[in-house]
């Protein structure tokens, strides 16, 4: 798993690789700045992200609640058919703005 | 055909399943998508396993996984000796719920019920069985 910030008019989250139980933490860590700041529009730029586990799930979940709290935009982008099977299988579809 | 691992009860011992599951799969005549699918069944079921089961006894201990395709049956056996934990009591999430109203969490349980067809638990001579059966076309 890797991550990439990169700030702007919207802040971009770029993350490959597989999100799960091993490399949640690692994910949580680097995203942290994001939460406990002021970024409000922001994108998760999914296009290389292989996998993710129900670990990876709540970290999604934590982020929107948290740009939600901010009156922002949070948009997730690139979903590979996989895991947009998983988004539909928990309701994430429709709690999250996917493009 | 049946392949068989044993891990011990940590969850660095993931990645190690993982693999398994990809040369299992692949062995076992199973579709790349849904090899992604049981990876995520086996990553969520051991995990709770370690979680839950071992809460106490981390690393010290073993986890037994099969997996046996009978013609389009695939049946996926974990075995451990951890305290009683029966994940198919957990209550389903309710998904209709807003972001804003959804707990964080709670996912895990509920994703392999809705991936695989049956999911069964069973305590016997100290260990917990879990079963999880899934119709497979190929």
């Amino acid at each position: 798993m890797e991550v990439k910030i990169t700030d702007g008019d919207i802040t971009i989250i770029t993350i490959s690789g597989r999100l799960d139980t091993n490399s949640s933490p690692e994910f949580e860590k680097v995203i942290e700045p994001v939460i406990s700041g002021s970024v409000s529009n922001l994108a998760l730029d999914c296009n290389a992200l292989q996998y993710i586990s129900s670990s990876g799930l709540r970290l999604f979940l934590m982020l929107q609640k948290n740009i939600s709290q901010k009156k922002g935009a949070l948009v997730l982008r690139g979903l590979s058919p996989e895991i947009k099977e998983i988004f539909n299988i928990t309701g994430f579809s429709a709690i999250f703005t996917i493009e | 055909m049946q392949k068989r691992l044993i891990i011990r009860n940590d969850i660095s011992e993931l990645g190690a399943m993982n693999r398994f599951v990809e040369t299992a799969g692949e062995e076992l005549g199973l579709s790349n998508a849904f090899v992604m699918s049981l990876n995520l069944v086996l990553e969520e079921a051991v995990s709770n396993i370690i979680f839950y089961a071992y809460d106490d006894r981390k690393g010290e201990d073993e986890i037994r996984i099969s997996l046996r395709r009978d013609d389009d049956t695939l049946t996926v056996s974990l075995v451990d000796a951890g305290k009683p934990f029966d994940p198919t009591q957990k209550e389903d999430p309710d998904i209709s719920l807003s972001a804003e109203d959804r707990p964080i969490g709670g996912l895990g349980i509920y994703l392999v019920k809705q991936i695989m067809d049956e999911v069964s638990y069973e305590r016997k001579d100290h260990r917990n069985y879990l079963c999880m059966k899934k119709q497979i076309t190929a």
